[in-house]
């Protein structure tokens, strides 16, 4: 447990790692897209209808993410709610220091450009800040202890099952955090008009084994395998193609943010998904090995 | 659903039908996506640029007349670097003209911009235009 659940048994230490924690998660996911050119501009220029609906979207994907992968399994949703309250703002208190540091935000600058680059970065800052949370050593060495002896009574983290709509969130969230680093760039529509249709099929092509290949395939840590008498095209039909489906649905939904499609033709568009979700399919496999 | 046990998922043999539902609407759907791209494929086969520009509106600004254009691409293959020139013509003489350049026309696909003009535009001969163009 990182922060105490109660006033009485409330740990200073805990807590104030905790929020290290988190802060070192959002500068880890996070300076990538602080250190990106069109993160600056979009934050600048981008229509603030759209802007408002990510921030918006934001909060359910924080708290629904806390409940998930937080720190700790038990916890209520109250204690979501207020972990997600203290990544997003952890989100904004990282990224805009870095921001003023590097000389990106200046004094003379109006605050329609100073808070709009500053929110567009805190989104990819307050994921990461909560993902660090629970990654980097979210537990204290009693909880790991615990983890490697019990077994037999019942511990929740020996056997859980996952719901299916939970492996689909978590394939949302790796998709997600792979396209947000990526989805602002100016290379994303370039390599689309480069390509043909045939190099597009072929992508398509790729991400499906790729992604298949990382879950089943692959003997990662975290890997999944088949009950035994399964085909593997049950599990290709089953979580592949929706995970697929769901990277796909994600990139357009970054790509339309960030005014990439634009007044862009039907097949165009289609292309952009392709490339994006490229990264975004190899970051939803990843999530459900890592996550 | 996916069991979780000692760090090893095994997925269920058994999935609930909506998993299987969600998996077929997935399918189609990425069969669709795929059918739309390769028909372009194969029946798309314009391999440079074909881009026509369109006067959208002109309007009295701080700076003079400004003039909202688009620039259309009717063929699949983008434009980048798309250099636009506007002119204000009486007859054959070209009494203003002022460029601009577009990052991208994509493909099927439109492109908006703005030139600003000195003069009123109203009532003589306005024409905006591409006039080149890099392959991206």
């Amino acid at each position: 447990m990182t922060i105490a659940t109660t006033r009485r048994d409330f740990d200073k230490r805990k807590f104030f790692a905790g929020i290290a924690r988190g802060i070192a998660g959002a500068l880890l996911f996070a300076l990538p897209m602080l250190m990106t050119m069109e993160m600056w501009e979009l934050g600048v220029y981008m229509d603030r209808s759209r802007l408002f609906l990510l921030l918006l979207a934001n909060i359910p994907l924080l708290i629904i993410l806390s409940d998930r992968v937080g720190f700790e399994e038990t916890s209520t949703w109250r204690q979501a709610i207020r972990d997600a309250s203290i990544a997003y703002a952890l989100g904004i208190v990282s990224s805009a220091p870095i921001l003023v540091a590097m000389g990106v935000i200046k004094y003379d600058q109006s605050p329609h450009e100073i808070i709009g680059m500053i929110a567009l970065q805190a989104i990819p800052a307050s994921i990461g800040a909560m993902l660090g949370r629970s990654q980097l050593g979210g537990q204290s060495n009693e909880d790991d202890n615990e983890k490697d002896s019990g077994g037999d009574d019942g511990n929740p983290v020996q056997e859980r099952e996952t719901s299916y709509a939970g492996e689909l969130f978590l394939m949302a969230v790796g998709a997600l955090f792979l396209n947000l680093n990526v989805a602002p760039t100016e290379e994303m529509i370039l390599l689309s008009y480069k390509m043909t249709p045939w190099h597009a099929l072929a992508i398509i092509a790729a991400s499906l084994i790729v992604m298949h290949g990382f879950v089943y395939a692959l003997s990662f840590k975290g890997s999944h395998d088949l009950a035994e008498g399964t085909p593997s095209w049950h599990a290709f039909v089953r979580f592949t193609l929706p995970g697929y489906l769901i990277a796909g649905l994600i990139s357009s939904y970054c790509l339309w943010t960030f005014h990439r499609i634009d007044d862009v033709g039907s097949t165009q568009i289609l292309m952009t998904v392709v490339i994006l979700s490229f990264p975004g399919a190899i970051g939803a496999a990843a999530a459900r090995l890592i996550l | 659903m996916t069991k979780v046990s000692n760090h090893r998922n095994i997925e269920t043999s058994d999935p609930h039908w909506i998993e299987w539902i969600i998996g077929a609407i997935s399918a189609v759907i990425v069969l669709a996506v795929i059918v739309w791209i390769g028909k372009d494929g194969i029946a798309d086969h314009d391999a440079s640029p074909d881009l026509e520009g369109i006067v959208l509106q002109t309007e009295e600004r701080s700076d003079g007349f400004q003039v909202i254009f688009e620039i259309r691409n009717i063929a699949r293959a983008t434009a980048s670097q798309v250099k636009v020139r506007g002119e204000i013509k009486d007859e054959a003489l070209v009494l203003e003209s002022v460029e601009t350049v577009l990052d991208y026309v994509p493909g099927h696909s439109k492109a908006a911009g703005g030139l600003i003009f000195q003069q009123n535009p109203a009532g003589k001969q306005l024409t905006v235009r591409a006039t080149a163009f890099d392959e991206p």
